[in-house]
């Protein structure tokens, strides 16, 4: 079944909540396993986040959109802001053995997302692809 | 999120409860950094009623051990979720932090 929901947010970290219950509803109704659906809204957030910290640099007063949609291919959200270009080569995690504040979030969207991409072809801002393939019967 | 401090036996235990993201953790820094600069040690937190930590509240935390080990102290993880210790596993931080079963583990050791 395919289900669609958009959602636009105020680009200020009280959102995130409400990103965090619609990605899960949406993950849910995708047919996705309970633990795959709390890596998603992990995932989610942490794009939204990054967002607000680096598209954004913090100002609270800018919006986000996000596109949620569900196919039996799978489960994939865009997120589209209008801040400054994010360079894709830049957004490299931390190494994992090199232990630091910071750096973790990234490893979390790719730990679960099969496609992490920006769409080029954006002028003014950026418009990320996550998509995450349907794995199994249930999802996981 | 919600932080309680309390001291049990004489030691004290940070409470936490709800979610730690980029919205709450600044508190969780501010009351976390607090403690540190009155050389708290050890500082036992509680993760029993947390139910959601994002990247920025673990790098709170990895903030919060580089500081308390600046003074030799030690800061103790008990009660945690196991969607929590999930998250830790897959960042290999439950190499670096010190983490217990429960409060009465953490006190012991």
């Amino acid at each position: 079944m395919r289900d669609s929901a958009i959602i636009t947010i105020p680009s200020h970290p009280k959102y995130l909540s409400i990103v965090r219950a619609v990605t899960g509803k949406m993950a849910e109704l995708s047919g996705m396993a309970e633990s795959a659906i709390e890596d998603v809204k992990l995932a989610v957030d942490e794009a939204c986040s990054n967002v607000i910290k680096h598209a954004y640099k913090g100002n609270v007063y800018q919006k986000i959109i996000l596109r949620f949609k569900t196919s039996p291919k799978g489960f994939e959200v865009i997120i589209e802001d209008n801040g400054l270009k994010v360079h894709p080569e830049s957004l490299v995690g931390r190494d994992l053995e090199d232990i630091k504040p910071g750096g973790l979030g990234i490893h979390f969207i790719k730990k679960v997302f099969d496609i992490f991409a920006f769409d080029e072809k954006k002028k003014k801002g950026n418009r990320l692809r996550l998509l995450r393939y349907i794995k199994g019967k249930d999802g996981d | 999120m919600e932080i309680e401090i309390v001291v049990y036996k004489g030691t004290k235990v940070m409470e936490l409860s709800g979610e730690i993201d980029m919205y709450t953790s600044p508190e969780l820094r501010k009351e976390l950094m607090g403690l540190l600069q009155r050389k708290v040690s050890p500082l036992l937190v509680d993760f029993k009623e947390v139910s959601y930590i994002d990247s920025s509240g673990i790098a709170t935390f990895v903030e919060g051990l580089k500081g308390i080990k600046t003074y030799g102290g030690r800061l103790k993880f008990f009660s945690i979720p196991d969607r929590i210790v999930e998250i830790f596993n897959f960042s290999k931080l439950d190499r670096v932090f010190e983490i217990y079963r429960n409060l009465d583990e953490a006190i012991k050791s």
